[in-house]
């Protein structure tokens, strides 16, 4: 990686290798603050006939310098450094998740302490983590070797023990992984990358017990006392791995590594990365999430403690049949507002998973797709709340007080009240026909408390961000700001249960814009226009059962960010109860429904 | 050789006639007073009926009243007499049982009437009806029976018999009101007491009822007062049943997260991390306690988990019937998790009966090995706290759990969960998740609901009889006690 | 993206179809270039390591793993039967020793003085290829396979289960809109791939797999009978392995469709003839689709190939399919290409072309919701 510096630093491009596209965009710095400018589109390369990830790059990049008119490629397809006044860029940076991107198995000793930090660790990365072997998974030794000879990962982490702690479990499943010869991805003469992130005093034996065929790399534990988890060593191993191997036997990626000016990181990776950059910078609590077809991604940043989870068979097209036996089609159909026929439904379900590509063309195909994601978005929070836990395995202080009260470790450390700002991205939600779509995606499956503002990345930018911010933080800080986020606006949403039509909160909004005060009735759900751009000072009294971020029942004043969507008030409670009957729920659906003004064209559907 | 009859012997019931007449018309004197006193009706109709629902030692007494006779009465006097011992007739001789507010016998009545309850009457006689009967029966030698006993002429036992009914007469005397004297604005505190001192000598005037015919107070099968408990028990079982019933169909009961038991997993996994050991000390009482045995199903649950995870779990016992309670236990879980060959019995030992001794014992244990994971759970006493500080200091999650309530406080201080009294013994139904203990357990909390409710209302209804006085609220908390709580 | 690229299923009456027959690891190839191979003809093998088996002696013997490699008898690399003696205490004194049989047969492959653990490593598992394509081999990859070549009729599916298999083609259905019902399959359809024209029931299958056919070939599929087929609800396109008795190849989609005509006669044109069918599907990244290849024989091989005009790109006139609800499984002519994104009922706006139905109606339809056929 070469010097930078970051104040002549004019022209960034970045580009992200998807496994279907490859997107480029180019920041430019315009009257002195970075602004992202345009952006290119092409499909990716990595898999026959082309098998050479650059020529998808280039395509792009070719679609970039076309549309700012600015030359970025010399004759020989190679990117001009560094910028000139009239031609190329100072900084070019990429991320990578094709060919499935980063796929590793985990090991360790107790599946919810070691193995749960090493699989933190993986995900932070930005990888895919295939299966997590520990010795307490419930598996027999011989089936936990099956297992290990199936997978074909494109690394291995192994963590396991305290720093002086347990040595003979880890040595047990170092030697499980080591006779098991597993088969990497790219096979051939490609040696298996195998991480150890654990026990040091155990590190000689890990050493003795894998032979010539796979590359062992030892780093510091992931966990040197069951109290403090030290994952970034682990990480960084990961990324290097990644780098060494991974990318080196994926076709083209060399001459791409060469052109960076900084890694190739996972995109995953990326994304987390910009998030916590933005969290820390603006000292909030964000969860972003990216829905896709086969997967959904969910980050969360909270208190500085940054997790991620892959929801490997949670999407809105290969795995959407998925979803549906996941979640079950009643749940699904209850946010739909009028009658489906669930046989037909199966096989359309089952139709678009077998042709992925297609899209909603009638407004019930898309009232229907839609309520699949909120079920998707809703399991896979669900599956990331269970993630992001505080660390087990901890001695707890007490004192007497505690007596009727005591918690375990592993409490969630997501806190839907807490939650500052919510981020969304990927084609269901940031390609939904109308913005107020997408906000009530968001409210209906996050089901955010208190005061939580929207918003949409615009054209899946983070990943860029992400990698950018590793090498110009100011750029990625500033481009974050102004181009990649667009603001839905704000939903302010009392936690709590009463009775239907009775008082929910009281509201009072002074902006320069909205000027308004009413109150809430339980069950309701309203929209006020607040515009992009502007904000307004919101006070809410909720009655005695709710609680709004102050304690139940107390005031709370704060600022609201406007957006393309507005001020979403939100006296339904949390949790969101929907009537179990079905007529009752296609009416209170259709009531709020109306209320956001989400499906407005009167088709043939209405109910 | 038999008992003698009463209608055999015309003699007896005449004289018996004649005293009930006498005593009838018998009227008190009349004295010289302030202000006369009130003559009370003769109470009527009075009716001696056997109490329902009792074990035999109860008759119910009606007779007419009105509320104007309440009016004119004060109390009632209720004289009772034994006429009839199995076959042996005797004469009655009547003894002032109670004597009983008019206004009270006339509410207890409800408006029907006087009614008034003969509670404790034996099926034995007292010594001195015996003695009476003695007397009665001098000179004969016919020996005659007595609840259980039969006596010879001489009132010796003789032999053990069945019951022989007691028969019993009733009578009551209305006793008139005297007219109490206008204290109100009296200065003279020397005239006040004057006042008095003739009052008191005011004879009231007297009303005496026929005698009732003899009665046996019966026994029936069931106690009525215990109806109530009887619902309750009824609600009980029904909700456990019903409980039952739905936990196998399926239906999920909710049970609350016992958080020590849920920290089993973490300390075990802890200990496993750490390359340590579990401690399991199952308290200093023998198998014969409850809570040793509630310890043997925690037991069963750590060492379960440790076979999982393959960590070790050392049991120290101060008592030899648990140690070999604590093998068989250990045991079973090691072979439940499919791991018997893990099992070692030598970690599951015996250390001393001395409490001190296996104190001191374990402490020094903990010090030395420092166990990443220690688990009291049984009976403690003064140990409690040496142990957990112990094991705080040497840094171990420590659960505990006991139902000893002096314990408790140095427990939850000292230990990172306890499972407190229900809890603990809560565990089996917890831990199994077996539909029949998960819903006796519901069951139960149903019966927990009910006591603390009526907890909570006869303390309130206790309060509000002391506070206002309140002849409802106080007829309440005698309805709570004499019915409800029996 | 810069062009409307629609992709189709591959229907064609002659292709020259390549194969790659590759090896798990490396193994042995056991064709030569220019050879003439059979579908069950065995092209390359290997020997994958075998199972292993670990044993804890530690705990079975009841001493410290420290003292294993001591009271081994065997060492690392030696073989070892069943019930053969592997580990001996040494006693008290000499007296009282424990002795550990093997459970399992084959190579020690490990023995570890930490944990006490002893890895047995069970015989080798051959591997074989088969050829599966009837052709000739063009290429040896050394080590790993060969490259298989054929003239073949090629007809691909959009979905299917199970894995390779091969038959003779028997046609059950007289039309592309019959559905395949129990009572078509008879017991002279052993060994055949049977092909239906609309959807195949439920029970068909069952009969299918009662008979013994290889295959089943069927235009459609009902959600509800692939649950009751599988025994699960399928979550994600990714099929091949399953083991249900005979493999599906479905070529439309779920629910009430008939077969694409084009198909339909491709196949009864063939009838009779031997092919080679594989289920396996994978809707992700390095798409795979299930497919009946049916190679050509010399005489028909001498025949004209048809003209070939499939271009790729969507043109005013071609033929197309609807593949998505409402006009899910119809079939048209592209009718109009209007360059603007257009508004959709669904509220979104997308490039759209016009589809004239064969019942002469005109609907507009997004591109992303028609695949190109070819008629």
């Amino acid at each position: 990686m070469k010097k930078i510096d970051p104040d002549k630093v004019n022209v960034i491009l970045a580009t992200d290798c998807g496994s279907t596209t490859t997107k480029a965009i180019l920041i430019q710095k315009v009257d002195g603050a970075y602004r992202q400018t345009h952006r290119g589109e092409a499909p990716s390369t990595v898999e026959e006939p082309f098998a050479d990830v650059t020529i998808g790059v280039q395509n792009s990049v070719t679609e970039v310098q076309e549309l700012a008119d600015w030359r970025l490629l010399d004759d020989d397809g190679r990117i001009i450094q560094p910028a000139t006044e009239t031609e190329g860029c100072d900084l070019y940076i990429s991320t990578s998740s094709a060919g499935g991107g980063l796929q590793m198995m985990v090991a360790g000793v107790i599946a919810e302490m070691t193995a749960a930090s090493a699989k933190r660790a993986a995900l932070g990365a930005g990888a895919i983590v295939m299966d997590v072997i520990a010795s307490n998974d419930k598996r027999r030794p011989h089936e936990q070797i099956q297992r290990i000879r199936e997978l074909r990962p494109d690394m291995i982490l192994i963590s396991g023990g305290t720093d002086g702690g347990d040595t003979k479990h880890v040595v047990a499943i170092a030697e499980l992984i080591a006779p098991a010869k597993p088969q990497p991805r790219f096979g051939g003469a490609y040696r298996m990358p195998v991480i150890y992130a654990g026990n040091h005093d155990a590190a000689p034996t890990i050493e003795n017990a894998f032979d010539e065929s796979v590359d062992l790399s030892i780093v510091a534990n992931l966990r040197p006392v069951l109290e403090r988890e030290n994952l970034n060593p682990a990480r960084d191993a990961i990324h290097d791995v990644f780098l060494e191997h991974v990318m080196a036997h994926a076709p083209g990626y060399n001459r791409l590594m060469e052109w960076t000016d900084a890694p190739i990181m996972p995109t995953p990776g990326a994304v987390g990365n910009i998030l916590q950059t933005i969290a820390e910078d603006q000292g909030i609590h964000a969860v972003g999430v990216d829905i896709g077809g086969a997967t959904t991604d969910v980050f969360s940043v909270f208190d500085g403690t940054f997790n991620r989870t892959v929801s490997a068979n949670l999407g809105m097209s290969y795995s959407i049949s998925n979803v549906c036996a996941e979640a079950t089609l009643p749940n699904i159909l209850r946010w739909v507002h009028f009658d489906m026929d669930e046989r037909e439904l199966r096989n359309r379900v089952k139709n678009k998973m077998i042709r992925p590509t297609t899209i909603p063309q009638s407004r019930e195909a898309l009232i229907f797709e839609q309520a699949v994601a909120r079920e998707a978005l809703r399991l896979a929070y669900q599956q990331h709340k269970e993630f992001a836990t505080t660390l087990k395995g901890v001695q707890q202080q007490r004192s007497v007080g505690d007596t009727f009260s005591q918690e375990t470790g592993g409490q969630t450390i997501v806190n839907n009240m807490k939650l500052n700002l919510l981020v969304a991205s990927g084609g269901v939600l940031s390609h939904a026909p109308r913005m107020n779509q997408t906000a009530m995606l968001l409210i209906d499956a996050f089901q955010p408390e208190g005061f939580t503002t929207l918003a949409k990345d615009s054209i899946f930018m983070m990943p860029h961000l992400g990698v950018t911010a590793q090498v110009h933080p100011k750029a990625a800080m500033e481009v974050f700001d102004r181009d990649c986020l667009i603001y839905l606006g704000t939903c302010v949403a009392a936690k709590g249960h009463g009775k239907e039509g009775k008082p929910c909160f009281s509201y009072r909004i002074e902006g320069d814009t909205l000027n308004e005060s009413g109150e809430i009735m339980y069950g309701e759900i309203k929209l006020l226009p607040l515009g992009l751009g502007e904000t307004a000072m919101v006070t809410v009294e909720p009655t005695k059962m709710y609680d709004m971020g102050a304690g139940l029942g107390k005031r709370v004043k704060r600022e609201v960010k406007g957006g393309t969507v507005g001020l979403v008030l939100d006296g339904r409670g949390r949790e969101l109860r929907l009537p179990e009957d079905r007529a009752t729920c296609q009416r209170t659906i259709k009531r709020w429904i109306e209320a956001l003004d989400l499906y407005p064209e009167t088709g043939s559907a209405g109910a | 050789m038999r008992p003698m009859s009463l209608l055999k012997h015309p003699f007896l019931l005449a004289l018996t006639m004649g005293l009930l007449i006498t005593g009838c018309s018998h009227a008190p004197e009349e004295e010289v007073a302030l202000t006369e006193p009130t003559q009370p009706p003769t109470p009527a109709n009075l009716k001696a009926t056997d109490h329902p629902l009792d074990k035999g030692e109860k008759i119910d007494l009606t007779w007419d009243l009105t509320e104007a006779d309440v009016e004119l009465i004060d109390v009632f006097e209720i004289h009772k007499a034994i006429t009839q011992v199995g076959d042996v007739m005797i004469e009655p001789s009547f003894e002032l049982l109670e004597a009983v507010p008019a206004k009270d016998a006339f509410r207890t009545g409800g408006k029907r009437g006087g009614k008034f309850i003969v509670d404790a009457l034996n099926r034995h006689l007292t010594a001195r009806e015996l003695k009476k009967l003695d007397e009665t029966l001098a000179g004969s030698d016919t020996p005659f029976q007595v609840g259980k006993m039969v006596y010879d002429s001489d009132g010796e036992i003789w032999d053990d018999h069945p019951t022989s009914p007691i028969s019993y007469v009733f009578k009551i005397i209305a006793v008139g009101r005297v007219p109490q004297p206008d204290g109100e604005g009296e200065a003279d505190e020397n005239a006040a007491d004057l006042l008095l001192a003739a009052t008191q000598r005011i004879e009231p005037l007297r009303a005496e009822s026929a005698v009732t015919d003899p009665i046996t107070p019966g026994i029936q099968l069931f106690d009525g007062r215990l109806g109530s408990l009887c619902v309750i028990v009824l609600i009980i079982s029904l909700s456990v049943i019903y409980f039952i019933i739905a936990a196998r169909s399926g239906k999920p009961l909710k049970i609350r997260k016992i958080a020590g038991l849920e920290a089993v997993d973490e300390a075990v996994g802890r200990a496993t991390e750490m390359g340590r050991s579990c401690l399991f000390i199952p308290g200093i009482l023998d198998m014969n306690d409850i809570q040793t045995i509630a310890a043997m199903t925690v037991l069963a649950r750590v060492s379960k988990t440790a076979a999982e995870y393959d960590a070790k779990v050392e049991v120290p016992n101060c008592r030899s019937l648990v140690m070999t309670t604590a093998r068989e236990t250990v045991q079973a879980a090691f072979l439940a998790a499919g791991r018997p060959d893990a099992y070692n019995e030598n970690l599951i030992y015996y250390v001393t009966d001395d409490q001190f001794g296996y104190v001191a014992y374990l402490q020094g244990m903990m010090v030395r090995d420092k166990p990443a994971a220690c688990f009291y759970m049984g009976a403690f006493f003064a140990e409690s706290l040496i142990l957990a500080e112990t094991g705080n200091s040497i840094g171990a999650i420590q659960v505990a759990g006991t139902a000893m309530p002096a314990q408790l406080p140095f427990f939850v201080a000292a230990c990172d969960y306890t499972l407190i009294g229900e809890e603990f013994f809560a565990a089996s139904a917890y831990l199994s998740g077996e539909p029949d203990q998960l819903g006796s357990l519901k069951g139960q909390d149903v019966g927990k609901v009910i006591v603390a409710i009526g907890l909570l209302v006869g303390a309130a209804v206790a309060t509000v009889a002391t506070i206002t006085a309140s002849p409802a609220a106080w007829d309440a908390l005698n309805f709570i006690l004499d019915k409800i709580l029996a | 993206m810069g062009q409307a690229y629609t992709p189709g299923l591959k229907v064609t009456n002659r292709v020259t179809h390549r194969c790659r027959r590759i090896l798990p690891i490396k193994g042995e190839v056991l064709a030569k270039v220019g050879d003439q191979v059979e579908a069950e003809q065995v092209v390359a093998r290997t020997f994958m390591p075998g199972d292993i088996e670990p044993l804890n002696l530690s705990n079975l013997l009841s001493m410290p793993p420290g003292d294993i490699i001591e009271c081994m008898l065997k060492k690392e690399g030696d073989r070892i039967e069943l019930d053969e003696p592997l580990a001996q205490t040494k006693g008290i004194f000499g007296l009282f020793k424990n002795t550990y049989k093997s459970k399992y047969a084959g190579v020690i492959e490990t023995i570890s003085g930490v944990t006490g653990q002893v890895i047995i490593r069970g015989e080798p598992i051959p591997v074989e290829v088969k050829a599966y394509l009837q052709g000739t081999v063009i290429e040896v990859v050394p080590d790993e396979g060969v490259v298989i070549e054929a003239d073949v009729t090629f007809v691909q599916g959009i979905f299917g289960i199970g894995g390779e298999t091969h038959g003779t083609i028997k046609m059950a259905a007289v039309s592309h809109e019959q559905e395949l019902t129990a009572d078509m399959i008879t017991a002279d359809m052993k060994g055949c791939i049977v092909v239906g024209g609309g959807r195949v029931w439920h029970e068909a299958i069952t009969k299918a797999i009662n008979v013994g056919a290889a295959a089943v070939v069927a235009g459609g599929i009902d959600d509800q009978d692939l649950k009751e087929i599988l025994g699960y609800d399928l979550g994600v396109a990714i099929t091949g392995t399953e083991k249900i008795g005979l493999t599906i190849v479905i070529t439309e989609g779920f629910g009430d469709i008939a077969m694409a005509e084009r198909s339909f006669n491709l196949l009864r044109h063939r009838q009779g003839d031997f092919a080679a069918v594989n289920g396996a599907t994978q809707i992700r990244a390095g798409v795979m689709r299930p497919e009946i290849v049916i190679p050509l024989s010399e005489e028909e091989k001498a025949h004209e190939a048809e003209s070939e005009h499939y271009s790729g790109l969507l043109e005013i006139g071609r033929p197309v399919r609807i593949i998505r609800d409402p006009y899910f499984g119809l079939i048209g002519e592209v009718a109009a290409l209007p360059h603007e994104p257009t508004p959709l009922d669904s509220g979104s706006k997308a490039r759209v072309l016009e589809v004239k139905l064969k019942s002469g109606e005109s609907v507009v339809i997004p591109r992303a919701n028609v695949e190109m056929i070819e008629a």
